[in-house]
This record gives C-alpha cells, sequence and structure tokens, in this order.
C-alpha cells in the first residue's frame, strides 16, 4: 500500500523567485513530480503560520513555503522575516508530534528551474515518507 | 517584604492625583485563598489593598483589557494614567506591551513588587481544603506562612509555589516607577527542564500527550482574554470572514487554535503562567509556549520583556539567523 | 416510592448490565478535564468526583452538535442518526435539577427535537452529594443534597450500600433491568440516609436569599455596580460553558469538500461577538452589559418567563472563575444596593 501513497503538498511560492523559477522549469521542459499544489504569494513573507495549519487540516500531507535567496528579497527583508516566522513554525509542529519531514522551506530563484525539481523531488519523497497525515485533519470529525 | 502602610500611603497618593484614573491592585477574594484584582479609584478603596504570596493575578491583561468604545460627538477620551502594581513576571508583560506599543510608557504609572514567588491554587486548596473563611498569607524567611481561622501555617514555599515561581529568573520588576520594599535575591534559574523531558519522547508519544491535552479544552478562551499579550482587537478566532478556526470543538479545530495561539505567542511570551493558571481544563499551556521561548532565547538570543528598547522579536531579524533546516 | 437497596460490591455488575444495554454516561477524566463520557470498554475504578468540571448538560446538549448535513448544489438533507437508549450514572442533584431548568427552555415556544429526544430517551440516576463543597448553595435556590427534581432514580451512599429510590417510571424500568443485584431496604436504611443528607444540607456554608432579587436586578439597571463588578472581568466563557444551565448556542454551517453541516456550538454572553451585529454595532458592547445581563438572565429574566432561577447553586462559576467573581457576593450587593 505505502508505494501507491501519492501525498498531497501545498507549496507557497513567491511570486518573485520561486514562482518563476517553477514557471522556468515548466519553460525548459524539466520532468518532476506532479504532487506539488502551487499557490502563488507575493511573497515569502506574506505566508501567515495559520496558512500551514489551516492546509495540514485540510488535507495536505505536507506543505513547503518557498522564497527568494536571502538578500535577494523583492521587498528588501521579507524573506528574513519569514525565515525567522517559519523556523519557529518547524519546532512547534515538531514539538506537538507532527513529523518535522511534513514541513519544509527553500530558497529558489527565477534562474533555479532545475533546484525546484530538486527541491520538489526531496520534499514529495520526504512526505512520502511520512505518510498520509491524519493527526489533525478535518476529516469530519463527529458528523 | 512589601511594607502594607506604605502601599497604601503611596496608593492613596497616586490616586489622589488627577491625572491618573485609578489604581490596578490585589484586595482579597470573597472566601479562602481567592483574591481578586481591585480597581483603586478613590482614596477609601486602598484600604482594601493587599500583597501576599496570594496576589497571583497578573494585572498587566488589564492595561490593554478595557473596551475602546466610541465616544459620543464632542467627549475627549480619557487620557489619565493608569497606575499598575507589577511583580516582576508582570512587569515583563508591561516592557512587551510598550515595546509592541500596545501601550505608551507615558500613559502608566508601575509600582514595582518584589516578589518571593506566589502560591500555586491548586496545591494550597488541596492542603486546606473548604476554606470558607478568607485566608490571609504572608512570605518570611523561605516560607509562607497561612493565616487560618485554626491557627497559623508555616510551610516551606517550594511546597506550595507555582511552578513557574520556581524557575523564577525575575523576582524583581525590571521597569517601575517606584518599588516598594527591597530587591529580593533570585533564588531560579530557567533550563526548561519540562520541555526538554517531553522533547526527548518520541513523536508519537509526544502528539497521544497533545492530542489528548487539546482534546479536553472547551474553548472558553479564558487562556487568550487573561494574557496580557493577547490584545489584537480582531482576534482570528472571532472572525468569520475568513473561518481561520471553525467553532465546532473537535481535536482538529482546537489543535488549530492552540498551535495559533501559541504561535502568536512566540517571542512574546513573558511567562507569567496565567493562561496554565486559568485553563478549567487543566490544559499545561505553559510548555507549549516555553517551547517557543526556550527556541528563540537558545536559537535567536532573545528573551522577551526585558528591554523597552528593543524590536519585537517577529517583526526583526538578523542576517545571520539560522537557515539550517531551509532547502 | 419505590426503594432498594445495592450492596457497593455489586457496583462493578451494576455498570456493567447498564451499560450493555444502555450508552452509559460516568464522570471520566479526558486530559485533567472531568466529565460526563460514554463508558468505552473497561473502567477500572469506579470514582464519582464532587462534581464534574463539565457540567452534564453536554450529554443533551452538546458543545457541537450536527443539526443536518447537506451537499453543494443538492437540495438533500440527511440527519444525524437517531439517539440510542442512555443512562447518566452519577449525576448530582443539582446538575439533575439543571436539566429540569433547560426542559422548560427548549420545549417552550417551539420543541427543539435534538434536546427533548435526546432527555426521553436518558435515564438519570443520581447520588446524593453528602460532602458538598466549598462554594455550593443549592440550598438558596430550591435544591438541596438530595433534591430529586429531573432524577429517575437517586443514589444515597450508606457506607457499605447504596440506597437506591426509584423516583419516575423511566426509573423504575431501569430498575426491572438490574433488579437481581438488590436487595430489600429496611427501614431504618431510609432513616439513616435522610440523617445523612440532613448533616449533608448543615454542612452547605453559603447561601443568599433570593427574595426580591427578580425584581430588584432590573431598576438596577444603571446602578454603577455593574462597571465596579466588570472591572476585572476577563470576558471569557468559563462561567457560561461550565455552567448548568447556561444553553445558548450559535448555528455554524461548516464545510468539507463539497460536503457540509450546519451545527449548534455552544455560545456565550460573555463574548463580544455574542450580541455583534452584522452592522458592526453591538448593543453590550463591554464587559459591564455582558456581566450585567449574565446575572439578569439567571436571576430576573428567566424567572419571568418561567418562574424559576436559572441558577443551581453548584459553585462552579465560582469555583473556576480566575478573577474572583462571585455570583453571591454579586447578588448580596444587588441586596445591599439602594435604588
Amino acid at each position: 500500500m505505502k508505494e501507491q501513497f501519492e501525498p498531497n503538498v501545498v507549496a507557497f511560492l513567491c511570486n518573485w523567485c520561486s514562482y518563476a523559477g517553477a514557471d522556468l522549469a515548466g519553460t525548459s521542459r524539466v520532468q518532476y513530480q506532479p504532487n506539488v499544489n502551487i499557490i502563488r504569494v507575493m511573497c515569502s513573507g506574506r505566508v501567515n503560520p495559520l496558512f500551514v495549519i489551516n492546509a495540514l487540516q485540510q488535507g495536505a500531507d505536507g506543505v513547503l513555503i518557498s522564497g527568494c535567496h536571502p538578500g535577494d528579497c523583492h521587498y528588501i527583508e521579507g524573506n528574513f522575516y519569514a525565515r525567522r516566522r517559519f523556523g519557529l513554525m518547524k519546532e512547534l509542529l515538531d514539538y506537538v508530534g507532527v513529523d518535522p519531514r511534513r514541513f519544509n522551506m527553500s530558497w529558489v530563484s527565477a534562474s533555479e528551474g532545475n533546484k525546484w525539481k530538486d527541491v520538489v523531488e526531496e520534499v514529495v519523497e520526504k512526505a512520502k515518507e511520512a505518510g498520509p497525515f491524519e493527526q489533525f485533519r478535518r476529516n469530519k470529525i463527529n458528523w | 517584604m512589601v511594607d502594607l502602610e506604605k502601599l497604601k500611603s503611596i496608593a492613596k497618593e497616586t490616586v489622589s492625583r488627577d491625572d491618573v484614573k485609578y489604581l490596578i491592585g490585589w484586595r482579597q477574594g470573597t472566601y479562602g485563598f481567592r483574591v481578586s484584582p481591585h480597581f483603586v479609584e478613590k482614596p477609601e478603596e486602598a484600604e482594601e489593598l493587599i500583597f501576599s504570596p496570594l496576589c497571583t493575578n497578573n494585572l498587566a491583561s488589564y492595561l490593554v483589557l478595557p473596551e475602546k468604545l466610541p465616544l459620543p460627538r464632542g467627549v475627549e477620551p480619557d487620557s489619565r494614567k493608569v497606575a499598575l502594581m507589577v511583580k516582576g513576571c508582570d512587569s515583563r508583560a508591561v516592557v512587551q506591551q510598550i515595546v509592541e506599543q500596545g501601550i505608551k510608557r507615558d500613559e502608566i504609572i508601575v509600582i514595582g513588587c518584589p516578589c518571593e514567588g506566589v502560591i500555586d491554587l491548586e496545591k494550597v486548596e488541596e492542603r486546606f481544603p473548604n476554606q470558607l473563611e478568607s485566608v490571609t498569607a504572608q512570605w518570611s524567611n523561605g516560607k509562607i506562612i497561612f493565616h487560618l481561622p485554626e491557627g497559623n501555617e508555616e510551610i516551606p514555599k517550594e511546597e506550595v509555589l507555582a511552578t513557574k515561581c520556581l524557575t523564577c529568573r525575575y523576582p524583581n520588576p525590571v521597569l517601575s516607577d517606584l518599588m516598594l520594599g527591597d530587591e529580593v535575591e533570585t533564588w531560579g534559574d530557567e533550563k526548561y527542564e519540562d520541555v526538554k523531558e517531553l522533547e526527548a519522547k518520541d513523536p508519537q508519544e509526544r502528539w497521544s500527550f497533545w492530542e489528548e491535552a487539546f482534546s479536553s479544552c472547551v474553548r472558553c478562551y479564558s487562556c487568550r482574554n487573561v494574557c496580557p499579550m493577547c490584545y489584537c482587537e480582531d482576534c482570528i478566532l472571532d472572525r468569520l470572514n475568513p473561518t481561520w478556526i471553525n467553532r465546532s470543538n473537535n481535536a482538529s479545530e482546537n489543535t488549530a487554535f492552540h498551535l495559533a495561539r501559541a504561535f502568536h505567542l512566540a517571542g512574546r511570551c513573558i511567562e507569567c503562567g496565567e493562561c496554565e493558571r486559568v485553563c478549567p481544563a487543566g490544559i499545561p499551556l505553559t510548555k507549549l509556549n516555553r517551547k517557543l521561548s526556550k527556541v528563540v532565547q537558545e536559537n535567536y538570543e532573545y528573551i522577551p520583556g526585558i528591554d523597552p528598547e528593543s524590536k519585537p522579536f517577529q517583526s526583526s531579524y538578523r542576517p545571520e539567523d539560522q537557515e539550517d533546516f531551509i532547502l | 416510592m419505590d426503594t432498594k437497596k445495592l450492596s457497593k460490591d455489586k457496583l462493578g455488575e451494576f455498570v456493567a448490565v447498564l451499560a450493555k444495554q444502555n450508552k452509559l454516561y460516568i464522570p471520566q477524566k479526558e486530559g485533567e478535564n472531568l466529565k460526563f463520557k460514554p463508558l468505552s470498554g473497561d473502567q477500572e475504578e469506579l470514582d464519582f468526583p464532587r462534581i464534574t468540571t463539565v457540567p452534564p448538560k453536554d450529554v443533551f446538549f452538546p458543545q457541537t452538535e450536527t443539526l443536518y448535513r447537506f451537499e453543494q448544489g443538492g437540495t438533500d438533507i440527511s440527519f444525524p442518526k437517531e439517539e440510542e437508549e442512555a443512562v447518566v450514572l452519577g449525576i448530582r442533584p443539582c446538575d439533575a435539577r439543571a436539566m429540569a431548568i433547560m426542559d422548560s427552555l427548549f420545549s417552550w415556544d417551539i420543541d427543539d427535537p435534538y434536546f427533548l429526544n435526546k432527555r426521553e430517551k436518558t435515564t438519570l440516576i443520581g447520588l446524593a452529594c453528602l460532602e458538598p463543597g466549598v462554594n455550593c448553595f443549592c440550598t438558596s435556590v430550591g435544591g438541596g443534597p438530595a433534591s430529586t427534581e429531573g432524577l429517575d432514580i437517586l443514589l444515597t451512599d450508606l457506607g457499605e450500600d447504596y440506597l437506591l429510590q426509584v423516583l419516575t417510571e423511566k426509573g423504575g424500568k431501569i430498575k426491572l433491568s438490574v433488579e437481581e443485584l438488590l436487595e430489600e431496604a429496611a427501614e431504618d436504611d431510609l432513616d439513616t440516609a435522610e440523617k445523612l443528607v440532613k448533616e449533608a444540607t448543615s454542612k452547605i456554608g453559603r447561601s443568599i436569599n433570593t427574595d426580591g432579587i427578580q425584581e430588584k436586578l432590573p431598576e438596577l439597571w444603571e446602578s454603577p455596580l455593574w462597571k465596579n463588578l466588570s472591572n476585572s472581568c476577563l470576558g471569557c466563557g468559563i462561567c457560561t460553558f461550565l455552567c448548568p444551565t447556561c444553553h445558548c448556542f450559535d448555528i455554524q454551517d461548516e464545510m468539507e469538500g463539497l460536503e457540509g453541516r450546519r451545527c449548534r456550538v455552544w455560545d456565550s454572553c460573555m463574548f463580544e461577538e455574542y450580541t455583534l451585529h452584522a452592522s458592526g454595532h453591538n448593543p453590550r458592547p463591554s464587559r459591564r452589559e455582558r456581566l450585567r445581563n449574565r446575572i439578569n438572565h439567571k436571576y430576573s429574566y428567566f424567572v419571568q418567563n418561567f418562574g424559576k432561577i436559572a441558577c443551581v447553586g453548584c459553585g462552579r462559576c465560582i469555583d473556576l472563575c480566575p478573577v474572583n467573581i462571585d455570583v453571591l457576593d454579586i447578588l448580596s450587593q444587588v441586596v445591599k444596593e439602594a435604588i
């Protein structure tokens, strides 16, 4: 059964770097797994920590947040805030017992189509290892 | 030791000032070991003020709790100052509120009370059950003396102190306009033992621990309301559009609520332990908050509520912040 | 009235028989929280606490209850499955009285089928309160440590045995199912029970005279009392969520994928959101009005509508309030306050 499990990964990509990077991967015909659902946000600093919790509640098996490399942020410092915020989020999720492989963050620039492919492969692989997320999925409890 | 007579005379003097709205302190509650916040508006009300090991409430919450109601046309807002009695931990809440500009330094008068640790009501009520008459208490050389109707009881303070007080690093107010009494010696050191103990367990055990705790939540939001750092005018828990957290009570929504609450306090929690004290379901909330405090302190060398000039943790950064978790 | 005796040695068997034929609710721990939960598997030892943190109202009026389910785009709705026969064991007389109070509310102008169905199918086996707590004041609001209102069977702990008094037809049915475990009660058992209850009544230390409070409360509408009392209020939901008679709810729609449900969830008049209008106007804008409403509702409006006080004197709100807002203190100030 476990081999057949296809994880559902929600990825929040910043408009200026990572989304363009993923776009480049697409236009360069780089093949990568289709398990990633991309949500475009203006900056990784815009990603509310509640997005992550909410994604997990609604059925994501893994979450990826991707932004510009430090120093490259279109808004100068948005990704620095994101880095601090999600460094904490990762620790918090791990502490309550959520598999740390489910939560990932990456820096992918607009020119790194191939890095995007590597990131996706790694994230999907990790989510596959972690298995389906059941801990606090909504799952119609007591409906 | 805080001299009560001095406290009362200072309080009377303070509330007599024209630019002071009221003074917030503690008074003996209606029964047993209970203590209630006391709002002194007139000098004669200052007679009821106390400061004792029973004064657990963090009064800094009342700086941010009053509703900002719309005023009728032509009415000026009340800009008088609020005077506030603080223990060491409470003063950190005030500092953090100043850091976040939740309140302004010149809007408040801080009366510092060096504190030798407050009681854990549960431990005390277990030891002396069914006390209907008001019981007072005082510190005395590492002990706490309870004045019970049947006579005085001296108990080593380690046995009845609140857990947060056993590892207290800041018994003396870090911010005050005037201090009542001499500074006390620091006895505790924060090593986050309870957090480490839980960290050492495997993830499945940690999740079962939290799942059970979160499932017992009744969503009364007392942890949010009592928290001196929870003062958003528009709280995500009250919002319906978007509905971040459904109103239904189940393991999923409760977990989301508690994670969101803890995360909103990351780098802001001053570990006064009020959330855990008020929780009717006995959820070990400080274990959650203190984990984040530990990470913030160890990985980012930041301790909230110490320096009024510092920047809020989550709206600042250092270029060299750790990023070993990033792919 | 049918009076029997149940030996404590047979309590385990008694519980087993009840659990076999019904869904059996008994006080259990969830984390650190005490509430009535269906017995699942083997309960190692039975322990009846003086009072549960969460009152047994949530058996009949759960914190979250599905009213019906629907599908996006569809017109069909489906209802949750019918409740089965249930027994609540170890409910205290005050909490049982609270159910009688809620009955009048939920069968007022329109019958509430969700609540009433469960009430009808559930038998309440009460346990007389022989060790009242420090904040109990049931005798002041019409109850008592062995009050039978709302109960079907009353158990009284006689030390070695329980005295079992059948009070209603429903209780009689339950008694029949456990007949072989019961013994005849002797004449002096009744006397002993009465003595114990009397003793317990004398142990209740707090009281309030509620005469005239109903009329006086509306007259104190603008009194500065409310501002002073509510200064320290946190505006949390402890006093209402954990009150055995508080019954306010909110209706919410929840969607998951294409499926949805309409559910009702507890709501509290102490929350700001409770009276907030869509326009943004809030007729109860601050904690002053909310606290005033809570007290008025319990001791005045409810009395007007149903002829009884919506308070059973269980003391939970006093016990659990983190800032010592004490309803007895409020009422005594109300009595003292000049108009």
